[in-house]
């Protein structure tokens, strides 16, 4: 166990709620993709959360907390939209628009918001804990 | 004097409770994690039993919590942690005040010759 673990394990959980809102800021500022029939719709982003040292123990020097094991991908099949107007359309008048849920999106991003906001106030309580270390024998 | 069985438990508890205070950070960290088991660390009963045969030196044991686990397998319980993380930290201050008292003592002592 080393000096100050609780930041550590704290930081990462910022630190993936944060990539977490990054994805969904990706997913929706990319809602409205319009791509040609015949090519994959933009893919919906997922991060891939994993306990860092789950049964390690905390002998190495690591103080748990979680990492971004990885970034999934959604399916790039989308749906089909009638648009004749658009340049990208097929001869049937067809484009092709990513299938992301708005409120799935808009239900992460709350879930990642409280996350960080958790992970923020046990590193206000960690640091009170460990200021009352640093002053042993103070006058 | 610095070796006293009420020093060494002092020592033990700000041990354990700093071991808790991490475990927690760590479940709260992991709060989406599919499959993550929230972790126990629990360190009074053998600080109990070292202080009742006169050492008072103890370690912390750590173990995963059986609490039923949420459709992704997780267990990690939001208002247990704050709680829990928050009972720790007022432990943790106070045990720092009695080992500062326990200093101050020693101080007085060095001083009044």
């Amino acid at each position: 166990m080393a000096l100050f673990d609780a930041f550590r394990a704290s930081g990462s959980g910022m630190t993936l709620a944060r990539k977490w809102m990054d994805a969904v800021g990706d997913n929706i500022a990319n809602i409205n993709n319009v791509s040609r029939t015949d090519e994959d719709a933009f893919r919906q982003r997922f991060i891939v959360a994993q306990a860092d040292d789950y049964d390690g123990g905390h002998t190495a020097g690591s103080a748990g907390g979680v990492k971004v094991a990885g970034v999934a991908f959604g399916s790039g099949e989308g749906r089909l939209v009638y648009d004749p107007t658009n340049v990208l359309a097929d001869d049937k008048g067809y484009v092709k628009l990513p299938d992301i849920d708005m409120n799935s999106q808009m239900g992460q991003l709350i879930v990642s918001q409280r996350a960080y906001q958790a992970n923020a106030a046990v590193v206000e309580r960690a640091r009170a804990s460990y200021e009352a270390a640093i002053n042993i024998g103070a006058k | 004097m610095f070796d006293s069985v009420s020093a060494a438990a002092l020592r033990s508890a700000l041990d354990g409770l700093a071991s808790r205070q991490r475990a927690t950070a760590d479940n709260i960290a992991n709060i989406n994690t599919p499959h993550y088991l929230a972790a126990r660390v629990d360190f009074e009963s053998a600080l109990r039993d070292a202080v009742g045969s006169g050492s008072g030196v103890a370690g912390s044991t750590e173990s995963r919590s059986t609490a039923p686990t949420r459709e992704d397998g997780n267990n990690v319980d939001l208002d247990t942690e704050t709680m829990s993380n928050l009972d720790t930290q007022l432990r943790y201050q106070l045990v720092s005040q009695a080992m500062s008292g326990k200093f101050s003592s020693v101080s007085l002592a060095l001083k009044t010759s």
